[in-house]
């Protein structure tokens, strides 16, 4: 087959090489199948084998501590042993709260924010305005969880100076505070991830046709009927998909929690992501963190099926 | 003369209103110029002697310097993989579309979508396993797959907005597969490659979980030392802890900067293409 290479290229020169390569990717299918390889084996060995590995441990006794170290077989006692844990259902809980709430407050404030920046593509500075808007975006969460518990800190922190000033100059107690530090917690994620909603929200004006903006300014429609007739039926899939990116994101939250408070005081921050820390990397316990790990997989798949069911319906309602 | 007025208080709000947020950033990059004693100043200090001591001490850290040359080495090579892999990939879903293509590009988006703790535990029976545990190349392909499926995703898009005729021209005037994709294709679709790169280097760059757990002492990245390092029997360190994140933070806030319309499209993985 090789033979057949270009008729000009002569023996060994590069051009006959290139020819060769060539006619192997002549083949449709061969070329797929040589372009989809890499993505594949990724695939299958940083997923597919981990995956199958949670699956396995999941049914069996397995801990780093246990003298024999062998993994027997023990049925579904991992799951019952959750199912029937009061700190399990104590972490589903905390994290449902603090996805309702991160999510709520941050798309409430971003919209806000984003309808007032919705007038901006003039102002000056404004590429290194956004920058600054955006910064807590891209700040490390470890970064950002240390900082904020020195600057919450009631012997020498920032942000309980500024309230000692109004708090007649008594500093409140918030990560030590068993009711106040899942609160605290929660402000930081809004103050990190609003300017989220906000990109979104801006991306979602944007794609409002002008002219029926006009059309709207003509016949003198009040900002609500604007906002529910032109905006939303041309913004509501961004802004949709800007929520549920939320959700998963929130969902997932781990490093700043954990290092702002690990978990405490009590459990009164422990989220679904920190319990599970806990049970692999403190209990040591694998076969039952395979089991917890599993459990929060197929609620992560649950919310990217509803993600894709949205992108489907905006990618359709765009072609027609 | 009065719309003017409005105008110029509307754009001061509009600083404002970024300046806020950027509040508590700017107080981290302000005590990384200040003393200990400063830092932990009760009332804070607003105003001080900014002092370069903080970064002097840093760069004269061993463990600094290492953990600085891991993260540039391994976010980049995870970086340079996955969008080799991500840009083949989408090619095929995109031109190719062979028939298995919704299934996969969820079973992409799906792995992304689960709580870094829960993929952690068995990443990290296998990785002891089959001892790649605190190499370099068992981070930097973890961060590539890790980076892998919100890149197709990215490049997918781009990828479907390229119109089929560049690719009928090409094939009526001769090239093979091969040329179509490198020569014509991927030339239409940079700014999708950057989309990818800026989303998939803010998330690898910040990191902190996987490179804790996979790269144990041995291969620490900038989050994990500024995690455990900072740690000493007297307290934290915050002066090391906030001149560390400074470093960690200005190239990002430079890319930020240089690239801020990719960020949509990246934190969206191109599904999201509208202007901000």
């Amino acid at each position: 087959m090789a033979q057949v290479a270009v008729p000009e290229a002569g023996k060994n020169s590069p051009a006959r090489k290139i020819g060769r390569v060539q006619q192997f990717f002549s083949d449709d299918k061969r070329f797929l199948l040589v372009i989809l390889l890499p993505v594949v084996l990724f695939f299958l060995i940083w997923n597919a084998l981990p995956t199958m590995w949670m699956v396995g441990m999941s049914f069996r006794e397995y801990s780093l501590t246990s003298a024999t170290k062998i993994a027997h077989f023990i049925g579904l006692d991992n799951f019952v042993y959750l199912i029937t844990s009061a700190d399990t259902w104590s972490a589903l809980s905390k994290t449902f709260l603090f996805v309702v709430g991160g999510v709520f407050f941050e798309t409430v404030l971003g919209i806000m924010l984003g309808f007032l920046f919705w007038d901006s593509s003039k102002m000056p500075g404004r590429r290194f305005a956004l920058t600054l808007l955006f910064s807590p975006m891209v700040l490390a969460p470890i970064a950002a969880g240390n900082y904020f518990r020195l600057m919450v800190n009631p012997n020498f922190g920032v942000i309980n100076y500024l309230i000692s000033l109004f708090n007649g100059g008594k500093a409140v107690e918030l990560l030590t505070n068993a009711s106040l530090a899942f609160p605290t917690c929660l402000c930081v994620d809004i103050w990190m991830w609003t300017p989220f909603m906000l990109m979104m929200t801006l991306a979602a004006l944007g794609s409002v046709p002008k002219a029926e903006l006009e059309a709207a300014n003509i016949d003198r429609l009040g900002w609500w009927q604007k906002f529910t007739h032109i905006i939303l039926p041309h913004g509501k899939y961004i802004l949709m998909l800007g929520i549920l990116l939320r959700t998963i994101d929130c969902f997932k939250t781990m490093d700043l929690v954990w290092t702002m408070t690990t978990g405490g005081p009590g459990n009164s921050t422990e989220l679904l992501g920190i319990g599970l820390y806990r049970v692999a990397f403190q209990s040591l316990n694998l076969g039952r963190a395979s089991a917890y790990a599993l459990i929060t997989l197929l609620i992560a798949i649950a919310f990217t099926s509803i993600f894709l069911f949205v992108l489907n319906r905006k990618n359709s309602a765009e072609e027609a | 003369m009065k719309k003017e007025k409005k105008k110029v208080g509307y754009y001061v709000l509009l600083w404002v209103v970024a300046v806020l947020f950027f509040l508590p950033v700017l107080w981290i990059i302000l005590s990384a110029f200040k003393t200990k004693m400063e830092i932990l100043a009760w009332p804070p200090k607003f105003f001080f002697v900014p002092t370069l001591d903080n970064f002097r001490d840093l760069f004269s850290r061993r463990i600094f310097i290492t953990a600085l040359t891991n993260s540039i080495v391994i976010s980049l090579s995870a970086m340079v993989i996955a969008i080799m892999v991500s840009f083949l990939a989408a090619y095929a879903f995109s031109r190719l579309k062979p028939k298995l293509t919704g299934f996969m590009m969820f079973m992409l988006l799906s792995i992304r979508m689960v709580p870094g703790a829960a993929t952690v535990v068995p990443m990290f029976m296998m990785y002891t396993a089959l001892g790649w545990k605190s190499t370099h190349f068992g981070i930097i392909m973890f961060y590539a797959m890790f980076s892998v499926p919100f890149s197709v995703w990215i490049l997918k898009g781009f990828l479907d907005g390229v119109s089929t005729k560049f690719d009928e021209t090409a094939l009526v005037n001769g090239a093979g597969h091969l040329n179509t994709m490198f020569r014509v294709i991927l030339p239409q679709v940079k700014a999708g490659l950057v989309a990818a790169f800026i989303f998939n280097i803010i998330f690898v760059w910040n990191e902190f979980l996987f490179g804790f757990i996979l790269g144990g002492n041995k291969v620490q990245t900038l989050p994990v030392a500024l995690a455990t390092e900072t740690f000493t029997s007297s307290g934290m360190d915050w002066p090391y802890l906030a001149s560390m994140s400074v470093i960690n933070l200005v190239p990002l806030l430079i890319l930020l900067f240089f690239f801020q319309k990719y960020l949509l499209v990246g934190m969206t993985f191109g599904t999201v293409r509208n202007e901000i």
